[in-house]
């Protein structure tokens, strides 16, 4: 029997607020335990196994709201109950776990034990689950925050590392700037429309075509989640902190932050601005077309692979910008389907990166993975999947995730911005597949510095995970594409209270 | 014959069959150790190969509907499904491609001395992409298999091909990338407009077929982004610099794949796609004049090219580009003969050039060198070597009586009535095959032996014999009784022809006109 709860007393809205509650609550358990507990590798990987506890019990209670939501929670709520909220917080739930699985053998590697990293790790994804349930502006700057606070710490973890300290402070400068514009966004928002809230300021904004002020907190806003999400022109950090942090906080980064920066986003402009779509669609579309362009160009001439995966990742959120670009719900739904295969191949790209380098993989080029399908065949297949599926290759589910967002833009009845993606995307042939070339058909190189270390066994565990899913829902995603569906028609109802309730 | 088929159900799982029989070969290949793993990969390709020659019989030659076909569920909310089926066009490209591989296998056996089980597990994932590509009739699944071979094709070249390997690798990827990537924009910017038609998402391909007329003012976009991966795959010129560097560095079992049934693929998509879709851009007088133009060109270039070659990999490649100009003349010129001809000239280019291919890997492996230069005089060490090699060479130039004539015959005859001046220019290129095959044999194999290391060239061994036979008693065979295959695709050569009737029509409406505006 299911149980319907009201959100509208203050009981039910805890319950609205479930997977957040037991995933703050798990925090200050792994907290305490890891005061008592705190040096030695073993308890920083109890600390590991216990965060991962925490999310499967967060992931839990996920599961059990999302089939026990009321059918209306009503008006004005500050978070929103809807399927896209709960698609939204499953992935970053999916991509923290597989970074935690990626953390723990490489932090006892890298010599960085210190429990506290899953500790900020679960801080900021209690940030994302935040921007993602938000239904208001207040509550989405405010989870960002939380997020953004734990990740500048976590870039710079490796203490030693110059360039960890250097990633960190410039994520956290350039962060504190986005937020300024983010802030600043909501202000003129607010002002613009009488609410912060985004349901209501939808219904303000529907009448009619937007105010100044309104126009000016929208692009206020587009700049501040530019910046977070690395949309070229805010780019110029993401290759810095992604290349500085260590490996498993990259792929957290390029994942899970963009995943969530992405929902809201999304959930910002379909909710508060779908009536504006004109407005900001031609922003959308110059953002799409030169973060796309530029990823993929100086994605092609990087060395080192790491920042070579910084920059596709630039490139990527280009591809997920053109999902958001039609203002319809397929091209929600195309974005939340390929947020999950982009973060099921990345996580295990920047798994396999991590255990293929060492200090912080700065180093490894083309030339360290010369020859390496013949001394670990296993993990040169998983990468050479990875790749396939980052370059959107027929098999694999990044080959699904492009042809959706092909399918939504092309069913918006403008095909040019798909003409674009994949001509960008076939740029990116010229630098995945070198890395595929280098792994089976180059010798190896002279000593085998980088061939001696396979992949730690929870790791493996995330990496064959995976690539069982990236080959998987390359053939049948049917259920998964069913999922982002839905949660893109959820997302649609919620953004139609807007207008109904007037 | 056919009563035994359809006792068996013959018709409901041959090409659900033929598609996955290999991909489940694939797995204990990788398991078992390498000389059972080698032995497999040959077992199951035969296996394709009988089962696949039952569709010769079971072949239904009065209609042009398409036959055998198996449909299942696939995302049938975005109006994809597996459905394949098999009319006259593809019976013979599904025939000529179950043909090869298990002689593509066998040759390898010996000239593969690497990472064997990746090869043989590569070469059976190939074979399920290339059927897949001749056998969907779903535009979606047609995408995924046309993709699909492009992997295992890229491994053989990059793993196992010569000296400039990688870069010939990376090329051939990158080229047939550029062209599928804005075909698959063209095929769902399509699937849409019949959506937005009908009211049913469907990729099917009679659905296509069915709302191509009604893309308006995108039909030429849609034609050029459909034409261009096709051109890149047949290769036209100039679209050909690919294909000797693939050709060239391939390991011989790649090069044979290659110009037997990757090249008919790019044809195949203009028979079965392209023009049948767009029958009013593809023959308009510009479109008409350019593809012509470009196809007497490369029959031509290619020959004229082919002929200075000192490598023959690279002469035999360059003859694949002339060769295949025919078969472009033939689909524009549209007439039952220039069809059935281009046909002829796919089935018959895949044996001829497939077995020259293999003679020269084998003439490789015993020299390890492809110069014409290095040889001389072959004839008197290695008889029946080079009896086989003059027989492949006269059928390839198109000698009477061996295929490559039917077809280039049938192809002249019919495109005459409507390119008078396009088939003159391409009848020379007849003149110029045979030029540059018969000085290339002369140096080879006539000639003085002058070289002391060709002295001691061991004649074939029973394996290679049993490589090359098939495919000489099949060029013997379309060359002296060509009647049997004609029949089979009759109906579908008329079908492409009732197809593109209406841009016939317009084009030679509209072809007057202009050239009478065009005169003061």
């Amino acid at each position: 029997m299911t149980m319907v709860f009201d959100s509208s007393t203050p009981a039910g809205q805890t319950v609205a607020l479930l997977p957040e509650v037991v995933l703050s609550l798990g925090t200050m358990a792994v907290l305490l335990v890891i005061s008592w507990r705190h040096d030695g590798a073993a308890s920083s990987r109890r600390a590991g196994w216990l965060s991962l506890a925490a999310i499967a019990l967060s992931a839990a209670a996920l599961l059990w709201l999302s089939m026990n939501t009321p059918e209306d929670p009503g008006l004005g709520q500050m978070i929103a109950l809807d399927g896209f909220r709960f698609a939204g917080s499953a992935l970053i739930l999916l991509v923290t776990a597989g970074s935690i699985l990626a953390s723990l053998g490489y932090l006892e590697r890298e010599q960085l034990v210190a429990p506290e990293y899953y500790v900020l790790m679960l801080l900021a994804t209690i940030g994302m689950l935040f921007m993602v349930n938000a239904q208001d502006l207040v509550v989405l700057f405010l989870g960002l925050e939380t997020m953004s606070v734990a990740v500048y710490v976590l870039a710079g973890y490796d203490r030693r590392s110059p360039f960890s300290a250097e990633a960190a402070l410039k994520y956290f400068l350039i962060g504190a700037f986005a937020s300024g514009f983010l802030l600043y966004g909501i202000a003129l928002v607010y002002g613009a429309a009488g609410s912060s809230n985004l349901v209501l300021a939808g219904a303000q904004f529907a009448q009619g075509s937007l105010t100044m002020m309104a126009r000016l907190g929208l692009g206020l806003l587009l700049i501040g989640f530019g910046f977070k999400v690395a949309a070229v022109p805010f780019q110029m950090w993401a290759p810095d902190v992604y290349d500085g942090a260590p490996t498993p906080v990259s792929g957290f980064m390029a994942t899970a932050v963009k995943t969530a920066a992405f929902i809201a986003l999304a959930r910002v402009l379909y909710t508060a601005f779908q009536g504006a779509v004109v407005e900001w669609q031609p922003v959308i579309f110059g953002l799409a077309i030169a973060t796309m362009v530029l990823g993929n160009l100086v994605a092609l001439v990087q060395k080192s692979l790491k920042r070579m995966l910084a920059y596709s990742s630039v490139a990527h959120a280009g591809y997920l910008l053109c999902a958001i670009w039609p203002g319809s719900s397929v091209g929600v739904s195309a974005m939340t389907f390929y947020l999950l295969g982009y973060g099921v191949t990345t996580i295990a790209a920047f798994a396999l990166l991590g255990a293929l380098g060492r200090s912080g993989e700065r180093e490894l080029t083309l030339a360290d993975v010369g020859g390496l399908a013949q001394s670990r065949p296993w993990m040169s297949f998983a990468f050479a999947v990875c790749l396939l599926s980052l370059l959107g290759f027929p098999g694999t589910v990044g080959f699904i995730g492009k042809w959706y967002i092909i399918s939504a833009i092309a069913a918006s009845g403008h095909p040019l911005l798909a003409v674009i993606l994949v001509v960008t995307s076939l740029i990116s042939v010229g630098y995945y597949m070198p890395v595929i070339m280098a792994m089976y058909m180059r010798p190896a190189s002279a000593p085998l510095v980088y061939h001696d270390r396979g992949l730690a066994g929870t790791a493996r565990f995330a990496v064959a995970v995976s690539v069982v899913l990236i080959l998987l829902l390359g053939v049948w995603p049917i259920q998964m594409l069913q999922l982002a569906d839905g949660a893109a028609a959820s997302l649609a109802q919620t953004a139609s209270q807007a207008v109904g309730g007037e | 014959m056919s009563q035994f088929l359809i006792s068996i159900g013959y018709g409901q799982w041959i090409l659900n069959a033929l598609i996955l029989l290999p991909l489940i070969g694939v797995l204990p290949i990788v398991l078992l150790p390498v000389a059972r793993a080698k032995q497999l990969a040959l077992w199951v390709t035969c296996l394709e190969l009988v089962l696949s020659l039952g569709l010769w019989w079971a072949f239904d030659p009065a209609t042009s509907a398409m036959q055998f076909v198996v449909t299942a569920p696939w995302l049938s909310q975005w109006g994809i499904s597996y459905t394949l089926g098999l009319d006259g066009l593809s019976l013979f490209m599904v025939l000529l491609t179950t043909l090869i591989m298990p002689l593509a296998v066998l040759s390898s056996f010996k000239y593969i001395e690497q990472r064997e089980k990746l090869y043989y597990g590569l070469m059976l994932t190939l074979l399920t992409g290339m059927l897949g590509v001749f056998l969907a009739l779903d535009m979606f699944l047609f995408y995924v298999m046309w993709e699909l071979m492009l992997i295992p094709m890229y491994f053989i070249i990059g793993i196992w091909g010569g000296r400039n390997r990688l870069y010939a690798a990376i090329k051939f990827f990158a080229y047939t990338m550029a062209g599928s990537l804005l075909m698959l924009v063209a095929i769902i910017v399509m699937m849409f407009q019949g959506y937005k038609a009908t009211g049913t998402p469907s990729f099917a391909y009679d659905a296509f077929l069915a709302s191509a007329p009604q893309m308006g003012g995108l039909a030429p976009w849609l034609f050029l982004a459909f034409a261009l991966a096709f051109a890149i795959k047949v290769p036209i010129f100039p679209f050909h610099t690919w294909l000797p560097d693939a050709h060239v560095e391939a390991p011989t079992a790649g090069s044979v794949i290659l110009a037997s049934i990757l090249l008919k693929m790019g044809t195949y998509g203009f028979l079965r796609f392209a023009v049948p879709f767009f029958p009013d851009v593809a023959l308009s007088p510009m479109v008409t004049s350019i593809v012509v133009s470009l196809a007497v060109i490369g029959i031509v270039y290619g020959a004229l090219v082919a002929m200075v070659q000192p490598d023959i990999k690279k002469l035999v490649a360059y003859s694949s580009v002339s060769h295949l100009g025919f078969v472009m003349l033939g689909i524009w010129a549209a007439t039952l003969q220039s069809v059935q001809g281009a046909l002829m000239i796919m089935i018959g280019h895949g044996l001829s050039t497939g077995a020259l291919f293999l003679l020269i890997g084998m003439l490789y492996e015993r020299r390890h060198t492809r110069e014409i230069a290095d040889y001389g005089g072959l004839a008197r060490v290695i008889p029946v070597f080079s009896l086989i090699l003059v027989v492949t060479a006269l059928a390839s130039i198109g000698l009477p009586g061996l295929n490559g004539f039917v077809g280039e015959f049938l192809v002249l005859v019919g495109s005459f009535g409507r390119y008078p001046w396009a088939t003159g220019i391409a009848a020379t290129g007849v003149i110029f095959a045979a030029a540059y095959m018969l000085w290339a044999l002369q140096r080879i194999i006539f000639n003085r032996l002058d070289k002391p290391e060709n002295e001691h060239l061991a004649d074939l061994t029973p394996r290679e014999l049993l490589v090359v036979l098939p495919l000489v008693a099949g060029m013997i065979w379309l060359g002296l009784y060509p009647r049997p295959v004609l029949d089979r695709m009759d109906a579908a050569a008329k079908n492409y022809i009732h197809l593109v009737q209406p841009g016939l029509e317009r084009g030679a409406a509209s072809a007057p006109a202009s050239a009478t505006e065009a005169r003061p």
